[in-house]
C-alpha cells in the first residue's frame, strides 16, 4: 500500500512540473460581446452600442422625398431632405450625452444614453440593457401666424424616453426591443406631425442580419401602441467601411428624432417609401497620438 | 515515517527547484503599416513561462486585451479579423536553440523554434530575441518578429487594403520572475 502511495507521489511529482504549459485564462471572464449593432444608430433608432469614454459619435442622417415620383424627381432626392446632424460624447463607458439638430421643424434636441449592462460572451448577461432619453425644442419661425397664435417656448417642447433591450443571438443575428414614449407639450397642427395627442407609446424593434463580414441587412418596425397613426417600417443595408458605417434604407417616414418618429405619421409600406441614408463616424478625443 | 520524509526530500527537486520563470504582465505591441494608415495595438497582459531546465517556452495573450487606441477599431479587430469570441488567444509554445548559459547582468541573443497559433491556425515559426538575466534574478525577454495575416487566414477586404497591412510587426518585452 505504501509502495503504491509512493509510486503515485512519484508519478505526480514527475508529471506535474514537466511539460506543463500555462493554463489559458481569459483576462476578463465576462468579456462583453462586440458590436451587437454596427453603430449607435440603426436606421433611425438608437441602439445599445456604447461609446467608449472620450469618444464622439457623429452621425449625419437624411431622409428624402417619396420614391413614387420616379426618376423625374430622382426617386425623391429632388424633394428636399430632412437632415439631422448629431454629436454624441462618451462621458464614461456607460454614459453618453449628445445634441442634434434636425431640419424638420428645425428641432434642436439634447439626448443621452445610459448602459446598465452589456451582454457577455460567457452568457452570464444574456442581453444588453440601456436607457435613452431626450428633450427637443422646435425652433421654426411661424411668422405667418398672428401674434397671439404664435407658439410659446413651452409649446415647442417635445420629449422622449426609451428602454433598449438587445441580444446578439449569433455572429449573424441581433435584435433589439425598444419600448418608448414621446410627449409633445402642445402638438399644434402647424408642426409637421400627424398626431394630435400629447403622449405616444410605441414598441421599437430593430433587427440586424449580418450577411457578409462587413455588411448587414437591417430592419426597423415601430408599431404605435396608443394612436391610430400608421406604424414606422424600414428596411436597409449597413456597410462598415474602415472607420465609417454607412446605412442606406427605405423607410415610411421622413421623421428622424424620436418624438417625430412616433407622432410624425407614416406612409403605407411599399407605396410610400423614402430613401434614407446615414453616415456614422466615431472619433477618439483627448488621446495622444500613439507612435 | 522517517524514510518517507527522506523520500519527500528526494522529490523536492521536481517540485520546487525547477528553473521556471513566469509573468502575467508582459508587453506586446503590434504595428500595422499600411500605405494610408499606420497604427499600433498594445497589451500589457502577456502570460509567459520560461523553463530553463526543460527548455520550454510557453506564452499566450488574451487578444481581447489588445488596445489600438480607438474603441471601434478594437471592436472591428476582435469581431472581423481575429474573431476573438471563437479564438481568444494567440499562443506560442517552443524551445530555445540552444539554451544560453546565463550570467547575471548579461544579455544573450536567443532563437526559439515552436508553434505559433492565432485565429485557429497553427504554424511552425522561428523567433529571435534577447534574453537577459537581471540582477534581481528575473529574466527579461525581448523579441521582434513579423507575422503575415494571410498565413493565419485573416482576410483583409479590398476596401481596407490601404488601411490594414498584412505584415504585422510584433514586439514583445517581458520580465519573468522566478517561480516561488
Amino acid at each position: 500500500m505504501r509502495k503504491l502511495t509512493l509510486l503515485v507521489a512519484f508519478l505526480l511529482g514527475m508529471a506535474f512540473p514537466s511539460f506543463s504549459q500555462l493554463e489559458r485564462q481569459l483576462a476578463n471572464e465576462n468579456q462583453p460581446v462586440d458590436l451587437v449593432f454596427h453603430a449607435p444608430r440603426h436606421i433611425n433608432l438608437l441602439t445599445v452600442e456604447p461609446l467608449e469614454k472620450k469618444s464622439m459619435h457623429f452621425a449625419i442622417m437624411h431622409t428624402f422625398g417619396t420614391l413614387d415620383g420616379g426618376v423625374e424627381n430622382l426617386f425623391g432626392l429632388d424633394n428636399g431632405a430632412n437632415i439631422q446632424f448629431s454629436f454624441e460624447f462618451g462621458l464614461s463607458e456607460k454614459l453618453s450625452l449628445g445634441i442634434l439638430r434636425a431640419s424638420r421643424d428645425k428641432v434642436y434636441q439634447a439626448f443621452g444614453r445610459y448602459h446598465i449592462f452589456e451582454q457577455t460572451q460567457n452568457g452570464k448577461k444574456p442581453f444588453s440593457l440601456s436607457l435613452a432619453g431626450g428633450a427637443g425644442v422646435i425652433t421654426n419661425t411661424y411668422s405667418f401666424l398672428p401674434e397671439p397664435e404664435q407658439p410659446t417656448f413651452g409649446d415647442r417642447m417635445n420629449y422622449f424616453g426609451q428602454v433598449m433591450l438587445a441580444r446578439k443571438f449569433s455572429g449573424k443575428i441581433s435584435f433589439q426591443l425598444s419600448p418608448m414614449f414621446s410627449y409633445f407639450t402642445n402638438p399644434l397642427p402647424i408642426y409637421q406631425i400627424e398626431g394630435d395627442q400629447n403622449f405616444y407609446f410605441a414598441l421599437g424593434m430593430s433587427g440586424k442580419w449580418k450577411v457578409t463580414e462587413r455588411s448587414s441587412l437591417t430592419l426597423q418596425y415601430i408599431p404605435n401602441l396608443n394612436s391610430d397613426l400608421r406604424s414606422n417600417f424600414g428596411i436597409g443595408w449597413d456597410v462598415e467601411a474602415g472607420g465609417h458605417v454607412f446605412q442606406m434604407y427605405f423607410v415610411t417616414s421622413q421623421a428622424l428624432t424620436e418624438p417625430y418618429l412616433l407622432a410624425g405619421g407614416n406612409g403605407v409600406p411599399g407605396e410610400e417609401f423614402r430613401l434614407g441614408f446615414n453616415v456614422n463616424r466615431i472619433f477618439a478625443l483627448g488621446q495622444k497620438k500613439r507612435r | 515515517m522517517r524514510r518517507l520524509g527522506f523520500l519527500a526530500f528526494l522529490f523536492l527537486p521536481f517540485l520546487g527547484f525547477s528553473q521556471e520563470y513566469l509573468t502575467k504582465t508582459g508587453s506586446v505591441v503590434f504595428l500595422s503599416k499600411a500605405p494610408l494608415n499606420e497604427f499600433e495595438g498594445k497589451s500589457k497582459a502577456l502570460n509567459g513561462l520560461i523553463d530553463l531546465e526543460k527548455n520550454l517556452l510557453d506564452f499566450y495573450l488574451d487578444l481581447n486585451t489588445l488596445d489600438t487606441g480607438i474603441g471601434l477599431r478594437d471592436k472591428h479587430m476582435r469581431e472581423n479579423y481575429l474573431e476573438t469570441e471563437k479564438f481568444p488567444f494567440a499562443e506560442f509554445t517552443g524551445k530555445m536553440e540552444p539554451i544560453p548559459a546565463l550570467e547575471t547582468g548579461k544579455s544573450y541573443p536567443v532563437k526559439a523554434k515552436g508553434k505559433f497559433k492565432i485565429h485557429g491556425v497553427e504554424r511552425e515559426i522561428t523567433v529571435e530575441g534577447t534574453l537577459t538575466q537581471r540582477n534581481d534574478q528575473s529574466l527579461q525577454l525581448q523579441s521582434e518578429f513579423v507575422i503575415l495575416l494571410d498565413d493565419y487566414q485573416i482576410d483583409i477586404p479590398k476596401l481596407v487594403f490601404y488601411e490594414l497591412a498584412s505584415e504585422q510587426k510584433v514586439s514583445i518585452n517581458a520580465t519573468l520572475s522566478p517561480k516561488k
